[in-house]
């Protein structure tokens, strides 16, 4: 394929992966080779997620490294790994069966740091021989990052999220609702499918540059709802067969669209079903060796290293996202979940079922009899 | 919330794994487990390492056929699933262990009568599916038997035109009802045979994409 029309191509599955991120896009896990790499080039290991993939294999032009597409089940690394998707079992099988063992003479592999939520560390190179490392959270940082022989600074470690990524993840809600309420008006009120997706356009953009500076999100977007409810009832009330379908169901999809978890679609608050739950992290300092693994692996930076004694300091607890990739990575279990009651998540649960405690377990964890995935203190 | 109801949807997907099978296959996998399970337990006592349990459908068949079962599966959630189901079936018949596929290398070499994977070689991919079959030939005892059943690719023209054509639909409808991603097999027969087997027989369901496929360790 000639250059250009592949840089075509390559633009037209990012745009609409972009928009329709919310589905899983998996390309063939196994080696990619970057550049020329030798026996001793680094191994660097991300998800099946097709988007992911490239933006990698761009991110690292002009060095030589050996990039090993573990299976994700084509969704991106953080969700997949907070998910269940991308864990230890799916690093070990992509480091054993990709033939990268064949082709390096050293067992060192650099992560993305957001994969801290669902690969333990430890396990992989228990299972597997391999050392892996979380590198930068930015695919653009490796190379830098590389450079410094794995060492990373705050902002390698931080997550960002600023307007190109605010704007991305307004495309990836919009594209869906649009098409959503166009579809719904489509039968009887054609003429609403291009204002219904336009205004789907402008909620998506107005929620992802406006969530974290309104003081009530949840409660405005609830409000938002009711009054597009009303209005589309009364704008519609002419005894129609068209005026019974928008009656039927404008309420539910301005609803579904405004009570969508935005949250988790961003850094900002995330996990907020752990928020309303009151769920904290709970730093044990009696078990703190000063490992850092925390450390390292925060996307908020909220810890701080401190010595004598050596150990880790949750300093600041506000940032706090719930992401759980210190408990996760913790050797010492010195790290867990716990709620305003004192009851528990003990690290291994998190370990193996990663947040999908936030829904149907949530109900178990906190109020069910049998409580499988937390126990009281 | 709807995106607590979508959450909670995704994450029962192991509960509803068979469910969501059955009516992808429009029920056609009962027969292909009922035939991997005939075919790959030959005496009472038979030893059957099983790769990818899921929910254990297949071990629960192999356990009351007389046979001893070693299962892998890598997600505890389809585990817990499993051992519910074998709770009643005859006890201490079955091992199962939390590993991946590609972790069968650390299993005894030459020791089964017979390897079965259901519905798990079609989760992977093709490097690490060449991986698993190789390992699995190896931990068969000369002249033991490697069942497969899964998703292929069909034969025929026509059959592969009305496969492709389902094929989005379908791959959608299984993410939402089962949470698996799978990629139906280009050439089962031939990947094996790249594997060192000797192929023994096949049977094919559903206009051919469902196939359950025999080859022997050559002994």
């Amino acid at each position: 394929m000639n250059k250009s029309l592949r840089r075509t191509t390559d633009l037209m599955r990012d745009v609409l992966q972009t928009a329709f991120r919310l589905l899983p896009w998996p390309c063939e896990p196994g080696l990619r080779e970057v550049g020329n790499p030798g026996p001793d080039s680094p191994v660097v290991v991300t998800g099946n997620y097709d988007l992911t993939v490239r933006r990698v294999t761009r991110a690292l032009a002009g060095c030589d490294v050996w990039l090993v597409v573990a299976p994700s089940a084509g969704i991106n690394v953080w969700c997949a790994a907070s998910g269940g998707h991308l864990g230890s079992h799916q690093v070990v099988t992509a480091l054993k069966t990709s033939g990268i063992e064949q082709r390096v003479g050293h067992r060192r592999a650099v992560l993305p740091q957001l994969a801290a939520t669902g690969v333990v560390a430890r396990e992989v190179s228990h299972r597997c021989g391999w050392k892996v490392r979380f590198g930068p959270v930015y695919a653009a940082d490796l190379p830098r990052y590389l450079a410094a022989q794995g060492t990373k600074d705050e902002t390698m470690r931080r997550v960002r999220f600023d307007w190109s990524e605010r704007l991305q993840m307004a495309a990836t809600w919009a594209a869906p609702s649009g098409l959503i309420m166009a579809a719904l008006a489509a039968p009887f009120r054609p003429h609403w499918i291009l204002p219904l997706a336009a205004l789907a356009a402008a909620l998506s953009l107005a929620i992802f540059f406006l969530y974290d500076r309104m003081p009530s999100p949840r409660g405005l977007l609830l409000a938002g709802a009711s009054v597009g409810v009303a209005l589309a009832s009364v704008w519609s009330a002419d005894g129609s067969a068209g005026a019974l379908w928008t009656a039927l169901l404008a309420p539910p999809a301005l609803l579904a669209l405004l009570t969508v978890d935005y949250s988790g679609s961003t850094p900002i608050a995330g996990g907020s079903h752990f928020e309303e739950r009151g769920w904290h992290i709970v730093l044990d300092s009696e078990r703190c060796r000063g490992v850092f693994s925390c450390f390292e692996v925060c996307p908020e930076a909220c810890f701080e290293r401190r010595e004598e004694p050596r150990r880790a300091v949750h300093a600041l607890p506000d940032r706090c996202i719930r992401c759980g990739a210190c408990v996760v990575q913790c050797p010492l279990d010195a790290l867990r979940f716990e709620d305003e009651d004192g009851v528990r998540i003990e690290p291994e649960t998190i370990r193996r079922y990663k947040l999908n405690l936030l829904g149907k377990r949530a109900v178990d964890a906190g109020e069910g009899p049998s409580a499988p995935a937390a126990s009281g203190t | 919330m709807s995106s607590l109801a979508l959450m909670r949807w995704l994450e029962s997907a192991p509960e509803r794994y068979d469910s969501g099978m059955r009516l992808l296959t429009l029920g056609r996998v009962s027969a292909l487990h009922d035939t991997l399970a005939r075919t790959a337990v030959s005496a009472e006592g038979s030893h059957v390492l099983e790769i990818g349990c899921g929910t254990g459908s297949v071990t629960r068949l192999l356990v009351q056929r007389g046979a001893r079962v070693t299962a892998l599966d890598q997600n505890p959630e389809m585990l817990e699933q499993a051992r519910r189901r074998l709770a009643d079936a005859s006890p201490g018949r079955a091992e199962l262990i939390e590993q991946t596929a590609c972790e069968i290398d650390t299993l005894p070499d030459s020791h089964y009568d017979a390897v079965v994977a259901s519905l798990s070689l079609s989760e992977m991919s093709r490097s690490e599916r060449a991986f698993v079959l190789r390992e699995a030939r190896r931990r068969l005892r000369p002249g033991g038997l490697l069942v497969v059943g899964d998703e292929v690719v069909p034969h025929r023209k026509l059959h592969r035109f009305v496969h492709s054509a389902l094929r989005a639909p379908q791959a959608l409808l299984g993410w939402l009802l089962t949470g698996s991603v799978s990629h139906p097999i280009p050439d089962l027969v031939h990947e094996l045979r790249q594997a060192g087997m000797e192929i023994c027989g096949e049977q094919r369901w559903l206009l051919a994409g469902l196939a359950v496929v025999t080859a022997r360790r050559k002994p």
